[in-house]
Formats: C-alpha cells, structure tokens, sequence
C-alpha cells in the first residue's frame, strides 16, 4: 500500500529532459531519501508529487489515488527555494498558511507557537520575517510545512544553508515525525545524514533511476570489499594486486579491493612486510561511495568527478 | 466552491492588512490630496494674488478723472490697489526716491488734453516694466473711466451708466428647460475621469508588482501547493484594490467634510448616479487592468523587465484620454458610442458619457457585460500563465499545456 507511486513518469522542459521514465514507491510511515547530483530531477520529481507540475505522460498517485488537489491538504511540502513574505510578522505569516492549509485560526495561532517552542525560536515570534536570520527563515518555513499536520511531508533539501546544531535539530524532528508515522520524503545529496536516518532510498541520475530499494537491499548489493587501515612503517602492500585502489593520507589510506576475500590476503602482506597495523577494518561501501560510483556510471569517468564532488 | 472562496479572502485580506500597515500607505494618503490641495489652492492663490495691489501715486492737475480713477482702481473688479492723488507739479526725483525705496510702486501723470474733444494724455512710470498686472488694470480702469465721464457728459445717470456697463448673463438651458451648470458637469467628468486613470494606473501596477515580489521571494511555491492559481491571482486584485478603494474613499470623504465646511462654495455639484457610476465603473475598470497587470507580472520576473511591457497598460489608456476630446464636445456621435463600448475604454469613456449626458441603458449594460467577459477572459489566461510561467523556467506555455492545465483543474 504505496503512500507514494509514480509510474514511468516523464517530464520535459523545452528541450531538456528533467525526468525520464521513473517509476518509485514508498510505503506510509517510511523515512524516503530522493538522491542525485545537482540537477538530476530531484526538484522535477518532488514538484510533480505535489501536482505543481503535471507529468508529459506516466502516472502519479498518492494515498493510492491518482492525484487530486483536495489531496494537497494531506501533505506538507517545504520548497527548495524558501519563501516568505519578508515583511510579514513569522506569528502573522504561519497563521496565514495554516489557514491556507485549512486549519481554523485559533488552531493555527496555537499550533504555530507549540512549533516554535518545539524547535527553539519563540524568540522569533514577534519580529518581521526579513530581521531573521537565514536559518530562522528557514525554520519558519519548515514549521509552515508541518503546521496543519500532514500525513506525507514532502522536503526538498530541508537542511541546506544550516548550520550543524540546527541542521541535528530539524533532523531528530524529522526522525519524531516518522516515530509518530508519518511519512517522510526529502531529497539531499548529504549521503551521511540518508545514512543513518533513511528506509529506503532513491538515487536519480540524468533525470533516471539508477538505484532505488530498501537501505539494507542496498547496501546488500554491493559486497563488503572496503578496508580502513591506519599503519606505520612499510607501506608497499598497498601495491598487493587484490588491491584496486587505495587512497592514501597521513598515517592510513583507504582501500577498495576487487573481491571482498582479498583482505585477509593484503593482510597477510601487511603482517609479513613488517608493516605495523593500527586498525584495519573491513567495511561495507559507504553510501556515499556508492552514489558516487553510480553517478560515475551515468555520465562517464570524467564528468562525473566534477559532479560528484560537490 | 467555499473552500476557493475562502483561500480567495484569506489572500485578499493578507494582502489588505499588509498594505494598509505600511507607512507608504498612509503617506500617500496624507501625502498625495494635500499635495494636490496645495497645488490647487496655491494657484487660486496666485490668481488672487495677480489682482494687483500696488501703490501709486497719480499726478493730475484736476479732480477728474484722478478721483473716478482712484475709486476704481482702489475697489475694481481686478484690483486693490492703493492711491495718492498728487498735485502735478510734485517733484519727480522725490517719487523716484519712493520707488527705489519701494514705498510707492509707480507714478501715473495726467496731463490735460490741449484741444477741446481730446483725451488727456497718460504717462505711468512703473518701479518695474514688468509689473504688467498693475500696467493692465491702470489701462482698463482708465478706459472704464473715461467711459463713464463720456457717458455723463451725455446725460446719463449714474444709474444708467451702470446697467449699461454690466456684463451679460447667457443661461445655458439643459435638454429638459432646467437651467444646467455645464461648467460644473464637465469639471466633474474631468476630475473622475482623471481620478479613475491615476487610481486604476497606481494599483493595477502594484498588483503587477505584488506578483513579481511572490515571484522573487518564491512565496507562490509554497502557496500554489495548496491553492490554485486563479485563487491567488482573484484574492489579489481584490486585495489590492480594496487598497485603491480605502485610499480614495478616504480622500472622498475628507473632500465632501471639506466641501461641507466651506458651505459649498465651489458650486460643483456631484449627483448621486455619478457617484454610484463611477463606483460601478472605476470598481470594473479597475478588476480588468489588474488582471491585465497580474498577467504581465505573471510574464516577467523583474520589475525592469516589467517596465518594458507598461505600454499594453498605457496603450488603451493613451487612447482614452485621446478621445476626452471628442467624446466631451459629442458624446452621443458614432465615434463615442463606439469607443466608449471598448472594455478597455469603457470604464472610463462611458463614465465620462453618463457624467455629461445619459447614454441609452442599453448601452450602458452593454458595456458592464463587455467588461465582465473581458475580466473573465484576461483572469482565466493569465492564471494560466501565472502557473506555467513560473514553474517552466521561462518556457512559453503551447495550447496543448493550457489545455492539460484546464482539464487538470
């Protein structure tokens, strides 16, 4: 029972194409993490979930109904670009988009001063919007998506531009929201925040899926052929032939190796070279390695270090 | 169908309290009728001030007509002027002092005729040549004069004389016998009429440039995912000219307190139906070249590039005030009935028509049904290109996307 389906969907601008057949589900009270390099269709996707923009052809349902405006009530949605009115007191402007959203005023006056207080800027509540700072702006703006309750919320970058202390801040309220079941969509290129917090992810390249799945399907796919060391002394068995590439920096060096069983071999190396181990752990692909291999993929070698590396 | 009326009031009225709060609001509400007023009285003032009252002296070896000239000059129609009758023989250098001195503004010498039948000759030493108002009304006083004593010289009384002088009064007759003040009716239309063409200008383009502030700031984001285009767009231009509405009903009422105060002096009379038309008529004037400015701030993105399409706003309001002239000196010709039936046009030429005189009502619904087809038409356009416009990254929308718009809501 998908919250959240889109099927073969597609969506040209002019002459570019944003989004190509994708198709990608999430169930209801999931964490969803929509990623992809800068300009892959993130945004595209996200403004056709909402039914800002209309699909060229595919479908997309939500609550397991094609698309209806009345729908909209049920999700919330915070916009990459932020927007509010700069001159508007924040009490002012929360109450008017909770009405917007459907609530009375009585609840919206209530319910935005228990979400100030909930992440920290009753401060705020008197001032005009353009005397905040950009970070309260957009916790402002993050209280407007959730204010009337929604079932779904939708997040297009929700921490960019914030600083770590706030950033943790609306992510532990992200990660309350799923607690309480709500589901939750946002889209990022912060691998290590989709990590530790997301079910299941969706990586979009060039406007396709290129991956998408439970994290632990995910993470399955790709076998455990990653090694940390940290060493002194000899380093040529960084040289061994199991080994395909090998990232030095001071005092260790990261390797991929071509089959997960060669780690005990470049061990043995190591041992037998003199090489004085102070760590060596085998690992799993971080998700950042694996977007990065499969951006790679995508656009060929060359461009994709450009891409990939921001 | 409540729900879409409700999202309408809430952004009418967001954009109402927001606007009325700001200090430009009550500046230009203060500002603008007392820059006018002041524009208006200082100029009657000036006119005032033009009936000339200087000082001078007349030199005259006789009573007449130096004293005839004086009443004159001192309680005349143009003038207030104050007079020293001097004997002829006063020393020149001793008034020329005066003058330099500023004391006396100008000598008037008269000299007697030297034949019989012969006028006196007139020599006037202004301080300065170009004082021409107190040159003009010592001229007109003089022929007055002269007129009078020539007349009496006839034998006529002085009674006589007087209605001889008196101006002539022509009625000007309405259609109906009664007697109209053509003056006031035309000075009324004008002052409508302009006031409606600055109103309708002023805060069509504010609506124009609210939209690309909500585009700027990418509020319409975060409100179109929840509300419809052709909502934000209606709860705007209402909204906004609420704003236009509050502001002159604000000035219209400071007038007529004003007016009543001074008891009416003007003359200028307001009837109730061109108050009631012009409410009419400026409220759907107004509806339409919003929705033509809301789609002109649906188009652009900033205010420059807004500015460049101003003119498809100028443009029918040029033409209007082109065919003032016409539709005043005959408002029931061909030309007028036909201009004035132009949505664009019609609020104010047909408001204009029925300020001077009545059109047939059949015209008049004809026009208010012209202008609410309009309004529907240029609403229903520009919401969609308010959608697409500011989501497609520029891309002009074809008929197929309308379409899937259309249907889609």
């Amino acid at each position: 029972m998908p919250i959240v389906e889109l099927n073969k969907v597609r969506k040209v601008y002019d002459t570019k194409v944003a989004v190509e057949g994708l198709s990608l589900t999430m169930e209801p009270g999931t964490m969803f993490g929509l990623l992809g390099p800068n300009g892959s269709g993130k945004t595209s996707t996200i403004r056709m979930v909402i039914g800002m923009t209309m699909p060229d052809s595919g479908t997309v349902r939500l609550f397991e109904r094609p698309l209806q405006r009345e729908m909209l009530h049920r999700v919330g949605y915070l916009p990459e670009e932020r927007g509010l009115y700069k001159k508007m007191k924040v009490l002012d402007q929360l109450v008017f988009l909770g009405r917007l959203h459907g609530l009375s005023e009585a609840a919206a006056k209530q319910r935005s001063l228990a979400w100030c207080e909930r992440i920290q800027i009753t401060e705020a509540i008197g001032k005009k919007t353009e005397d905040l700072s950009k970070g309260m702006q957009q916790k402002i703006q993050f209280i407007a998506a959730l204010l009337h309750d929604p079932e779904l919320v939708i997040m297009d970058e929700p921490f960019s531009g914030l600083d770590p202390v706030n950033a943790e801040l609306l992510l532990d309220t992200l990660v309350d929201l799923r607690r309480e079941g709500k589901a939750v969509m946002f889209s990022t290129h912060r691998m290590d925040q989709v990590e530790k917090m997301c079910d299941a992810i969706a990586l979009i390249s060039r406007g396709r899926l290129v991956l998408d799945g439970s994290m632990r399907e995910v993470k399955a796919r790709y076998p455990r052929n990653r090694v940390s060391v940290v060493f002194s002394g000899d380093e040529s068995f960084l040289r061994h032939p199991e080994v395909e590439e090998a990232k030095q920096y001071a005092g260790g060096a990261d390797l991929k190796l071509y089959h997960e069983a060669g780690a005990q071999k470049v061990l043995a190396e190591a041992v037998a070279r003199g090489t004085v181990l102070h760590k060596f752990e085998v690992k799993e692909p971080t998700l950042e390695e694996i977007f990065i291999e499969q951006v790679r993929a995508s656009f060929g070698r060359e461009q994709a270090e450009g891409i990939a590396n921001v | 169908m409540s729900n879409r009326l409700l999202n309408i009031w809430l952004i009418a009225r967001r954009e109402y309290v927001e606007r009325i709060r700001t200090k430009g609001f009550l500046i230009a509400t203060i500002l603008i009728p007392t820059l006018m007023g002041g524009g208006m009285f200082g100029a009657a003032e000036l006119a005032s001030k033009s009936k000339t009252a200087s000082h001078i002296a007349v030199l005259a070896s006789q009573p007449q007509p130096a004293q005839d000239l004086r009443d004159e000059l001192e309680h005349g129609k143009n003038s207030t002027m104050t007079v020293e009758i001097l004997p002829l023989s006063t020393s020149h250098a001793t008034l020329d002092e005066e003058m330099k001195n500023k004391q006396l503004d100008g000598y008037l010498v008269i000299k007697p005729a030297t034949q019989a039948g012969q006028r006196p000759t007139f020599d006037f030493t202004p301080r300065s040549t170009a004082d021409i108002a107190t040159t003009t009304a010592i001229q007109e006083a003089l022929h007055r004069v002269l007129i009078r004593e020539y007349l009496a010289g006839k034998g006529l009384s002085a009674i006589q004389t007087d209605a001889l002088m008196a101006p002539v009064t022509l009625n000007v007759l309405g259609r109906n016998g009664v007697r109209g003040d053509s003056k006031s009716a035309f000075l009324v239309a004008y002052v409508l009429f302009f006031l409606m063409y600055m109103v309708v200008l002023l805060y069509g383009m504010n609506v124009a440039r609210s939209i690309i502030e909500e585009k700027t700031s990418r509020v319409f984001e975060v409100l179109l995912a929840t509300i419809q285009p052709d909502e934000l767009l209606a709860g705007k231009i209402l909204g906004v000219g609420a704003v236009g509405l509050t502001q002159v009903g604000i000035w219209m009422i400071a007038f007529g307190l004003l007016a009543a105060q001074m008891g009416a002096t003007s003359g200028v009379q307001i009837s109730l139906a061109q108050v009631i038309f012009f409410v009419v008529y400026f409220g759907l004037g107004y509806a339409l070249y919003s929705a033509v400015a809301a789609s002109l701030g649906a188009m652009t993105n900033s205010e420059q590039e807004l500015q460049q399409l101003n003119m498809f706003m100028m443009l029918p309001l040029f033409f209007s005030l082109l065919m003032l002239a016409p539709v005043v000196t005959n408002p029931n010709s061909v030309v007028s009935r036909i201009v004035s039936q132009i949505p664009f046009c019609a609020p104010l030429l047909m408001d204009l028509r029925v300020s001077i005189s009545m059109p047939q009502p059949w015209e008049i619904a004809l026009s208010i049904g012209l202008i609410f087809v309009t309004i529907y038409a240029v609403l229903w356009f520009s919401s969609r290109i308010y959608r697409v416009g500011i989501l497609m990254y520029g891309k002009k929308p074809n008929l197929p996307e309308i379409l899937r718009w259309l249907k889609y809501s």
